[in-house]
C-alpha cells in the first residue's frame, strides 16, 4: 500500500523519465502534457499513432490532471469555489433566470478567474470524472462499461484520480517495466577520469531482479535482486545496496575499459539460478506440506466418491464417469499442488568500477 | 500486479530441482532477450523506469500466504464486515471453491468480487468466466469495472471469449458453437450467479458446468434449498464431488424425507465447509425499516357497478363450466383487473369476445359489460396515487400487474405534469437500463409491471406504491426487494391501495395480517411458500376460493383458512443453514 505522497513520487518519476511537460503541479495533483513516448504507452490510441507514423504529421499528445489525494483536492477546490458561488446564492433564484445580467456575469467572471474552482463546480453534483461518464454513454449501455475515452482537442484536460490500486498506476508500472526491463549501464566516473591518464578498469556484472512465486491454492512472493560478476564469478545477493550512491549512465564513459568476460551470459545465468535455488532451499516449506495434505484429503474424497460410481456396469456410462473422474483429479492437483516459479522483472549488464 | 506466470492445468510431470521439496521452474526468456540486444547493440532500457518497475512489483508483492491483499487495491469500496469475513473464509478455509448463499440483498456480488479481486491481485487467477442470467450481464460488468477495477467484458460476439475476464449469459454459453469453445478452455476461476438453476443434475446447465475445466469456483444463490435436499446435494457435488459422499450415503446419513434432514448438526458441519450463508437480521447489517400504509378507497358508483357486473359474470361462467378451474383463469384475471383500471378490463374483455363464436350467447353479456365500462369516467385509485405522489414529492415506484393500467397511468401522470418512465418485462436489456438511468436522473415516477426478479436496484428511491397486488407473496417480496436492500439509507414506505368491498381488500388482509409479509425482514418466505405449495399452488387455491364462494362470508372464511396455515408455517422457525427444520 502506498500513500498518496508515494504514489505521486512514482508517477512523477515516470513522467520525468519519459520527458513529459509538467504544466502545473502541487502536492495533491499534477497537470501534464504527455510526451509522444508516454502517450503511446498510456493512452491506448494505436490507430492515432499509426496515422501519425504513416502521414508524418506532428503528433498532438493528450494532457491529464492526475489527482493523488482526491478527497483533499476536492475540499480545496470546494473552498476555492465557495466565494464564487456566493453571489448566485444571494440572488436566491436560478442563475440566469431573470437575475440582473451584471450580477450573473460577475459571478461567472469570478469563477473563471479561479480555474480550479471553475473546473470543479459541476463536479460537486456528480461523482468526479471517470465514474460518472461510463453510465451515460450509449455504448456503455450496450457493453456495460466502456473505457473512458480521452476527450480530444487542444485545451481539453481530463481529470483522473490516481491512487494505489487504480488502473492508471498499474498501467504506469507496466509501461515502466516494458521500457526499463533490459539494461546496459555504466558507472559514471564523474570528473575523476577526465583528469587522470590511466584508463579505469570496469567489472561487468550480470544482474537480475527475480520474482519468486510460491504457489499452491494460495500464494506468497519474494523479490531477489542478485548479480554475478562475469570476471570473478562472485555473487552479490543484495545488488541494490551495491549500486546505492553510484551514478549510472547508459553511455560508455571516457577513458575507461571493460575487463574481458571470463563467464558467458548463460554461465552467469546458471550461477544466479543455482545460487537462488540454494537460497530458496533454506526456506520453511510447511506451507507446501500443508498444501499437499489438503490435496491428499481432497483427492481421497474424489477417489472414494468415484470408486462407487465406477462400478457402473454399462460400459459407455462407465467411460463417461471415468473421464469425469480424471478431470476432477486433474483439477484438484491444479488447485493445490505446491510449486515455485521464478521469473525476471528486470535484468541487464552493469559495468562498475573495479575495486 | 503484473502477471508473470500463470500455472496451468498440469499435463505432465514437471522436472523438479533436487534441492527443494517443491517443483521449481525458472522462466528464461529474459536471457534470449538480453543476448539478442547485446548482438544488436540495443535498444537499452531506461534505468529510472527500471527502478520504477521494481518498486511497482515491490509494492504489490504478496508477502503473506494468509492475509487479504485486495483491500489495499480497492479505494472506492468499503465492504461490510460479513462480506470481508466471507471473502476470507472462501480463500483461506475453502481454498476457493464455495457456494455463497447469502439471503437476498446482502451483497453476494460484492463478496464474489472481493474473492475474484484477491485472486487476481495474487496472480493466481487470470482467465475468468462469469455466467449469469442475461438480464444481469451488464450489471456484473459494470460493478466489476467501477467497484473493483476489474476489466471484465460482456460477451457479445464470438471473439469476446478471447478476453481474460468474460461475463456471459448461461443460456448463450451452454449452446453450440460457444459450448465447444468454452469446454476446450481452462478457467482459473468460474463464477455462476443464480446457481439454484443448477439443482437438477440431468439438466443441460448442470452437465455443461460439470464439464467446464475450472480451478476455483463460486456458486451464488439466495435459495440453496428450494424443494428438496437432493438439490442441495447436487449443487455441492457439482462444486466438490464427494464432499457429501454418494447420493446413497447422503440419503442414509442426512435425509428423513426429502424435505426433512436428520443429523442436522453434522449436516450443518459438512455444509459449512463448502457453503456460506449470511442472513438478514444477523450480525451488524442493519436494514432500514419498512413502513406499510394501507390506503382503503371507496369506488365511485360507476366503478362499483362495473365491479359487480364483472363479478357476477365470472361466477355465472364458473358455475356453467361445472367448476372446471383451468378454463377459468382468464375470467379470474378479469375480476382482478377490474380492481386495477377499466383499461385493463377492457383489453381482456375484447380479447375474450374475439375468441367467441359469432353466435355465442355469452357475446351479448360481454358486450353489456363493455357498455358498463364506458360509463366509468374516473379512476379513484389513479386520483389517490396522484395525490400521494404530490404529497411525498420524492421519487417513487408504482407497481401494477397490467400493461393496460401501466399505459393508462403513464398518460394520466403526464397529463398532470409528472415526469415518469415505464419499466416492463418485454423491454430489451438496453432499454431497461436506459429507463433505470432516466429514473435515477430526471423522472420522478417509475411505473413498473414487473419487479424484474433479478437485477433492478433502486436504492435511491424509498417510496413504493402497490397500485394493485400480485396474489403470489413471492412477487410482492420481489417488488419490495427492489428498493429495500443493502445501500438503502431511508426507511422504505410501502403504500398499498385497496378498494373496499372488493376481492382486493381480502387479499391485502391475507398478505398483511396473516403472513405479515410487508414488514417481514427476516427472509425465508421462499421456504414457507415451497412448503405450503406442496399441496398445490397458492395462487390456484386462491382462485378456487374466489370462484366458489357464494357470499362474502364464505370468501372470508376460505381465505382465513389459507392464511392460518401460512402463518403456522411462518412461525415454524428456520434454522441457520437454510435447511428447513
Amino acid at each position: 500500500m502506498l500513500t498518496p505522497t508515494e504514489v505521486r513520487k512514482q508517477v512523477m518519476d515516470y513522467l520525468e523519465a519519459t520527458e513529459c511537460t509538467i504544466l502545473e503541479s502541487s502536492p495533491l495533483h499534477v497537470t501534464v502534457k504527455l510526451s509522444p513516448r508516454a502517450d503511446r504507452m498510456l493512452t491506448d490510441r494505436p490507430y492515432y499513432w499509426g496515422f501519425v507514423e504513416r502521414t508524418g504529421v506532428d503528433p498532438e499528445t493528450l494532457s491529464f490532471s492526475f489527482v493523488f489525494d482526491p478527497q483533499k483536492y476536492d475540499e480545496l477546490a470546494a473552498q476555492a469555489a465557495a466565494p464564487a458561488a456566493r453571489p448566485r446564492g444571494g440572488a436566491s433564484r436560478p442563475a440566469g433566470a431573470g437575475a440582473p445580467p451584471g450580477l450573473a456575469g460577475a459571478a461567472d467572471a469570478e469563477a473563471a478567474a479561479e480555474p480550479l474552482g471553475a473546473a470543479q463546480a459541476p463536479g460537486a453534483a456528480l461523482p468526479p470524472g471517470v465514474s460518472a461518464a461510463p453510465e451515460d454513454s450509449i455504448l456503455a449501455r450496450y457493453f456495460g462499461i466502456v473505457p473512458a475515452l480521452p476527450r480530444l482537442g487542444p485545451g481539453m484536460i481530463r481529470r483522473e484520480d490516481v491512487t494505489y490500486g487504480s488502473k492508471r498506476l498499474r498501467q504506469i508500472w507496466s509501461a515502466a517495466r516494458d521500457e526499463g526491463r533490459c539494461l546496459q549501464l555504466f558507472e559514471d566516473p564523474g570528473l575523476r577520469q577526465r583528469t587522470t591518464l590511466f584508463s579505469a578498469a570496469y567489472e561487468p556484472w550480470l544482474a537480475v531482479c527475480y520474482k519468486v512465486e510460491m504457489t499452491c491454492d494460495l500464494k506468497r512472493e519474494e523479490l531477489h535482486f542478485i548479480a554475478v560478476s562475469l570476471t570473478s564469478g562472485l555473487i552479490v545477493p543484495d545488488f541494490e545496496a551495491r549500486l546505492a550512491g553510484k551514478e549510472l549512465t547508459p553511455r560508455l564513459p571516457e577513458n575507461i575499459h571493460v575487463q574481458p568476460f571470463e563467464l558467458g551470459i548463460t554461465d552467469g545465468a546458471n550461477r544466479l539460478e543455482g545460487y537462488l535455488t540454494s537460497k530458496l532451499a533454506l526456506l520453511d516449506y510447511t506451507w507446501a506440506e500443508e498444501a499437499r495434505e489438503r490435496l491428499g484429503l481432497e483427492l481421497s474424497i474424489v477417489d472414494i466418491y468415484y470408486a462407487e460410481l465406477l462400478k457402473e456396469p454399462e460400459e459407455e456410462k462407465r467411460l463417461a464417469i471415468l473421464e469425469q473422474y480424471n478431470r476432477r483429479r486433474q483439477e484438484t492437483s491444479w488447485q493445490y499442488e505446491p510449486q515455485i516459479a521464478v521469473s525476471a522483472v528486470t535484468y541487464g549488464l552493469f559495468h562498475l568500477r573495479s575495486t | 500486479m503484473t502477471q508473470l506466470f500463470r500455472n496451468s492445468l498440469p499435463q505432465e510431470k514437471v522436472t523438479s530441482a533436487p534441492l527443494l521439496p517443491v517443483p521449481l521452474s525458472f522462466e528464461r526468456n529474459w536471457l534470449h532477450d538480453l543476448e539478442s540486444r547485446l548482438d544488436k547493440g540495443g535498444p537499452w532500457g531506461d534505468w529510472r523506469l527500471s527502478r520504477l518497475a521494481v518498486q511497482g512489483e515491490q509494492s504489490g508483492l504478496v508477502t503473506s500466504f494468509d492475509e487479504l491483499q485486495c483491500m489495499k487495491h480497492l479505494s472506492g469500496l468499503s465492504p461490510l464486515p460479513h462480506q470481508l469475513d466471507t471473502a476470507h473464509k472462501v480463500l483461506f478455509e475453502m481454498s476457493g471453491r464455495a457456494i455463497l448463499a447469502d439471503e437476498v440483498g446482502l451483497g453476494k456480488t460484492i463478496e464474489a468480487g472481493l474473492v475474484l479481486k484477491e485472486y487476481l491481485v495474487r496472480g493466481l487467477v487470470s482467465k475468468v468466466l462469469i455466467l449469469v442470467p442475461a438480464s444481469l450481464v451488464l450489471q456484473w460488468v459494470r460493478e466489476l469495472n467501477t467497484k473493483f477495477g476489474i476489466s471484465a467484458v460482456a460477451q457479445k460476439k464470438a471473439y469476446s471469449w478471447g478476453n481474460d475476464i468474460v461475463v456471459a449469459s448461461m443460456d448463450t454459453a451452454k449452446r453450440d458453437p460457444h459450448k465447444e469453445m468454452l469446454l476446450s478452455q481452462e478457467y482459473d476461476m468460474l463464477i455462476i450467479d443464480e446457481a439454484h438453476k443448477l439443482k437438477n443434475k440431468k439438466s443441460t446447465n448442470y452437465l455443461f458446468v460439470q464439464q467446464l475445466r475450472k480451478k476455483y469456483c463460486l456458486l451464488l444463490t439466495a435459495t440453496p434449498v428450494q424443494n428438496d435436499l437432493g438439490e442441495l446435494f447436487n449443487l455441492i457435488t457439482l462444486l466438490k464431488p464427494g464432499q457429501l459422499g454418494n447420493q446413497g450415503d447422503f440419503a442414509t446419513n442426512f435425509v428423513v424425507d426429502k424435505r426433512q434432514p436428520k443429523n442436522e448438526g453434522k449436516l450443518r458441519g459438512e455444509l459449512s465447509k463448502v457453503m456460506i450463508r449470511n442472513r438478514r437480521g444477523e450480525g451488524p447489517v442493519n436494514f432500514t425499516k419498512r413502513k406499510v400504509r394501507n390506503i382503503p378507497l371507496t369506488l365511485s358508483a360507476e366503478e362499483k357497478a362495473l365491479y359487480d357486473g364483472v363479478t357476477a359474470f365470472v361466477k355465472e361462467q364458473y358455475q356453467e363450466a361445472g367448476g372446471n378451474l383451468s378454463s377459468m383463469l382468464s375470467l379470474v384475471t378479469l375480476q382482478r383487473e377490474v380492481c386495477s383500471s377499466r383499461d385493463a378490463v377492457f383489453v381482456t374483455l375484447v380479447n375474450l369476445i374475439k375468441k367467441l363464436p359469432a353466435d355465442s350467447p355469452k357475446r351479448e353479456r360481454m358486450m353489456g359489460l363493455l357498455q358498463t365500462i364506458r360509463t366509468v369516467k374516473t379512476n379513484t385509485k389513479a386520483e389517490k396515487t396522484m395525490e400521494l405522489i404530490r404529497e411525498m414529492n420524492e421519487k417513487v415506484i408504482v407497481f401494477t400487474e397490467y400493461r393496460a393500467t401501466q399505459e393508462y397511468l403513464l398518460q394520466y401522470f403526464r397529463e398532470h405534469g409528472l415526469q415518469c418512465v415505464t419499466y416492463s418485462g418485454g423491454m430489451n436489456r438496453g432499454k431497461k437500463d436506459w429507463m433505470m438511468d432516466l429514473f435515477r436522473g430526471r423522472a420522478q415516477v417509475m411505473i413498473a409491471t414487473e419487479a424484474g426478479g433479478e437485477g433492478i436496484n433502486l436504492q435511491f428511491c424509498h417510496h413504493m406504491i402497490n397500485f394493485d397486488l400480485p396474489w403470489n407473496p413471492m412477487r410482492v417480496e420481489q417488488r419490495i426487494g427492489r428498493v429495500h436492500r443493502l445501500g438503502q439509507e431511508n426507511d422504505v414506505v410501502i403504500y398499498n391501495l385497496s378498494t373496499e368491498g372488493t376481492i382486493e381488500e381480502h387479499i391485502l388482509h391475507l398478505l398483511h395480517e396473516k403472513i405479515n409479509m410487508f414488514e417481514m425482514v427476516i427472509g425465508g418466505l421462499d421456504v414457507i411458500l415451497e412448503r405450503f405449495e406442496q399441496k398445490g399452488s397458492l395462487e390456484k387455491s386462491l382462485y378456487k376460493i374466489v370462484l366458489e364462494a357464494g357470499s362474502d362470508e364464505e370468501l372470508r372464511s376460505g381465505l382465513d383458512t389459507i392464511g392460518d396455515s401460512l402463518s403456522e408455517l411462518t412461525h415454524a422457525k428456520l434454522d441457520d443453514s437454510g435447511v428447513p427444520k
